[in-house]
């Protein structure tokens, strides 16, 4: 085993150690509650805040968002959890995605620049 | 270049485009974005240690362009483009160093590299970092991903230089 190859593992090993510890604490950090049991969302298009919502005191429903080049997605609140129930993008990644669940890893809609992710209160 | 050589990258091309919309139909294993065993990368790999620079990236950007054109997914195109040349310019720089004997090495670096270059095209598409929580599981599953096809390029070298 030559020096470049020690190196080469040693980067490797290191990259997947850091990157498998992030990845467990990411998935095990759900959903956020603020003290008096109000949980926010947002929807973001283009960087814009298009929506920001308390689950905790939504109405089951489904509503539309329209993307700049015509394409859409249908958001769907039920039972106060939100999710991406349909999209008319080739990849349906949003849709996969299923229930926003994690704090650290939104619901994303890369070909409509969609984000689905809590945030904090306050400032409806 | 000869026809023989010719032949060989457009048949390694076919057989890469044929592997990639295979793996399209497999169920998703998790539901994250880009999280893909990646099994049209065995041919890359393994092209990278037999072909010379410039017939690697003509055979990669072949089965980029027809393999987005092919699974109709235009849009991906870009994140897919950005990827694979990452991986590619990685991979190239690497084969000096890493002897062939560790090929899977070469492999997950290409592979982390591959995330790196989505990762980048997708923070500049969104113009905002809100993707970037993603890239760790990527790497994490991209390592994974790319001991595998390393493997699997290893036995087809070790397969090929057997028959000469």
């Amino acid at each position: 085993m030559t020096k470049g190859v020690k190196i080469c593992l040693a980067v490797v090993g290191v990259v997947f150690a850091v990157s498998a510890v992030l990845t467990f604490i990411f998935l095990h950090s759900t959903g956020k509650d603020t003290e008096n049991g109000s949980v926010w969302v947002e929807i973001v298009q283009d960087n814009k805040v298009l929506y920001k919502l308390d689950l905790s005191a939504e109405e089951d429903r489904t509503f539309r968002v329209e993307a700049s080049d015509g394409g859409w997605n249908d958001i769907t609140i039920k039972d106060h959890q939100i999710s991406v129930s349909d999209a008319d993008c080739p990849d349906h990644t949003c849709v996969k995605n299923g229930i926003l669940r994690y704090e650290y890893l939104p619901i994303i809609c890369l070909p409509h620049k969609l984000i689905v992710r809590f945030c904090d209160g306050g400032g409806a | 270049m000869s026809t023989k050589r010719l032949a060989e990258l457009s048949m390694l091309t076919a057989a890469a485009l044929i592997v990639f919309i295979v793996e399209l139909r497999f169920p998703d294993i998790i539901p994250i974005p880009g999280v893909k065993l990646g099994l049209a990368n065995i041919f890359t790999v393994y092209a990278v240690y037999r072909f010379k620079a410039k017939e690697v990236f003509l055979m990669v950007l072949t089965r980029v362009i027809l393999g987005s054109v092919f699974s109709s997914n235009l849009s991906a195109l870009l994140y897919s483009f950005a990827g694979a040349m990452a991986c590619l310019a990685g991979m190239l720089l690497l084969r000096r160093i890493i002897p062939i004997r560790y090929i899977w090495l070469c492999s997950i670096v290409g592979a982390m590299l591959h995330n790196t270059g989505q990762m980048i095209v997708a923070v500049a598409v969104m113009r905002s970092p809100a993707v970037l929580p993603f890239y760790p599981i990527l790497l994490t599953a991209g390592c994974i991903a790319g001991a595998f096809t390393g493997i699997c390029a290893r036995l087809i070298l070790r397969r090929h230089i057997q028959d000469e």
